[in-house]
């Protein structure tokens, strides 16, 4: 079959080249380490070069703190965010195949998922559920930073871009709400939107370009369904990278500072140290420093490769029980002259919603912007260096009350707005 | 650009080089500022392709005296009273839903806002009252209301 090609590559290395038997003999071999330079690593000098000569692996720093790997510490709830969004794209480009933005269309197209397409409606489970787990786990991914003094020095402007995921994950959430163009879609989005409008001067006109139109419609529907297949995931996936890029920078994930005189210092091979940490002695910054502090880290390969591996393996197995177990809800079609009693936005902006019905323009705008600059700002108005790395640290016993006394509030918004109101907004029991 | 390292005292020798800095500050800035009106521009659609906000409703005979109907693809309801005709708005000014007619004016079933005959809020959370449309008789005598101009609550067309 490909005889030509291999007499002339036989040809071309008949100096040096054992023979076209022994080249064929060796060729799955061969590809094999073309592919993977390194042999699975034995050796502390081999774990490090699986690390740095691998393209997917090369994120990972070379050694992590023993801290970062503390499941306690983390919870996992940032890798959980990101396999999540994985899951996501994945599920959301599959279903992009059989989708299509039109108000006569796209009802009628979720419908074929369930009836027609194969594993259609498990893919749109699994879309929904992991768009939900998304919003809620960035959510906790921002109290645990937020609560273990995360944010602080030098880490504060990867906050500020955490900051903006969250919205980013918020607005992603919200325009795909309005894709399957039914009910609870077309009046999530018509109360979503009529909170914008809200906003002093400029508000009518946001809504209008939101939309397109003055009311949710065909421009509507297509503006939102390229918002959320294109811009928004862009924007993700760039944003993204700079957060992960600057965890590295910024010396790894926060920890509490080490008591240098405790532990005793670590002997390095003269070649590992060479090899591996010689540019980054021209570079300053908390890195993890060998030879000269104590030897706080392990591997990456395989401890944190492993845990990452784990946490993967957990967020899918829990995404794909619960779309076994739980259908997305899909509602009557669109009609735009009946609008359920109550109309409700989707549930993370309920707690906005709950707000609005006390004031327009206070719940709609005044708090939200108050919330998100605030948090925005943390870092630089909360400047005390204490208090890092611990989990409700003493030192920080202030700044931890006050946000979460905001995000407890905020959940109880939710909660009120999702599952105690009724009919006319009035207050109902749920039970 | 090459980068040259130079004292203070030699940059006060330069300010030329200033100038042209600051210049080429201004020009970036400006562009970026002129792309973003430009989007913005772009993403405010000159034409929709909705239902047009002006439409006629048929002659002023359709609509007897006491007629309160409302038209809810147009969302507007019609009132006349003697020979009096108003349009007003049917979207509630809260958040945007239907509001239906009722024995005292309207109310919205979405969240539970009241307005009386007139849409002026008498209960709820409505922020606004309900706004008025122009009416006004086209010259085939049929009656056209301009969703895009407001008038005062009030105001009617003597038909």
């Amino acid at each position: 079959m490909t005889t030509a090609t291999e007499d002339r590559k036989a040809e071309e290395h008949k100096t040096e080249a054992p023979g076209l038997w022994d080249a064929l003999r060796h060729l799955p071999a061969n590809v094999w380490h073309s592919v993977f330079r390194n042999p699975l690593p034995s050796t502390d000098l081999g774990r490090a070069s699986t690390s740095f000569t691998n393209f997917f692996l090369h994120i990972h720093p070379v050694k992590v703190n023993k801290n970062t790997l503390r499941p306690i510490y983390t919870l996992g709830l940032g890798l959980i965010s990101l396999f999540l969004f994985l899951i996501l794209v994945v599920t959301g480009v599959l279903l992009m195949f059989y989708y299509v933005p039109s108000t006569t269309q796209a009802y009628d197209r979720m419908l074929d998922l369930r009836g027609t397409v194969a594993f259609g409606i498990f893919l749109r489970n699994m879309h929904r559920w992991s768009a939900h787990a998304m919003v809620g786990v960035v959510f906790l991914h921002m109290c645990r930073v937020f609560l273990t003094g995360a944010y602080k020095k030098p880490r504060e402007f990867n906050w500020v871009i955490g900051v903006v995921l969250l919205l980013v994950t918020l607005f992603l959430s919200f325009t795909g709400y309005l894709l399957p163009w039914d009910q609870l879609a077309f009046w999530a989005i018509t109360v979503g939107t009529s909170i914008a409008a809200y906003a002093p001067l400029v508000g009518k006109q946001i809504q209008f370009v939101l939309l397109g139109d003055t009311t949710v419609g065909q421009e509507a529907l297509l503006r939102f369904y390229v918002l959320h297949v294109a811009v928004l995931p862009g924007l993700m996936v760039l944003l993204l990278a700079i957060h992960f890029w600057r965890i590295r920078k910024d010396g790894g994930l926060s920890r509490p500072e080490s008591s240098p005189a405790q532990k005793p210092l670590v002997k390095v091979r003269m070649d590992l140290q060479k090899k591996i940490y010689g540019l980054q002695g021209f570079v300053r910054g908390p890195f993890t420093k060998l030879g000269n502090v104590p030897d706080d880290s392990v591997y990456s390969w395989p401890n944190l490769l492993m845990a990452e591996l784990f946490v993967f393996v957990l967020t899918v197995s829990v995404i794909l029980v619960l779309s076994l177990a739980f259908s997305a809800p899909l509602e009557q079609p669109v009609n735009v002259m009946h609008p359920p009693n109550p109309a409700k936005a989707p549930w993370y902006f309920l707690g906005l919603q709950e707000m609005v019905s006390y004031s327009a323009f206070w719940g709609g705008i005044g708090v939200p912007t108050i919330f998100v600059l605030l948090l925005l700002l943390a870092p630089y108005i909360d400047r005390s260096p204490q208090g890092v790395g611990k989990w409700f640290a003493r030192e920080r016993l202030l700044a931890n009350t006050i946000f979460l006394t905001l995000a407890v509030l905020n959940v109880i918004f939710i909660i009120i707005g999702t599952f105690f109101r009724g009919p006319n907004w009035t207050f109902v029991s749920p039970f | 650009m090459a980068v040259v390292s130079k004292s203070p005292d030699k940059e006060q020798d330069m300010p030329r080089r200033r100038v042209f800095s600051w210049l080429a500050g201004i020009g970036l800035g400006g562009s970026a500022a002129l792309a973003a009106v430009s989007d913005w521009l772009f993403f405010k659609p000159r034409v929709t392709y909705g239902p047009s906000a002006r439409f006629a409703i048929g002659k002023p005979d359709d609509f007897p005296s006491g007629t309160r109907i409302s038209r809810d693809v147009e969302r507007v309801c019609i009132v006349r009273e003697g020979n009096r005709l108003a349009a007003i708005s049917t979207t509630c000014t809260h958040l945007g839903c239907i509001v239906g007619i009722s024995d005292t004016g309207f109310s919205c079933p979405c969240h539970g806002s009241r307005y009386d005959q007139d849409g002026t809020v008498t209960g709820g959370p409505a922020p606004k009252p309900l706004p008025w449309f122009k009416v006004s008789l086209a010259p085939n005598g049929e009656l056209e209301i301009d969703k895009n101009i407001t008038v005062d609550p009030g105001t009617y067309l003597s038909v």
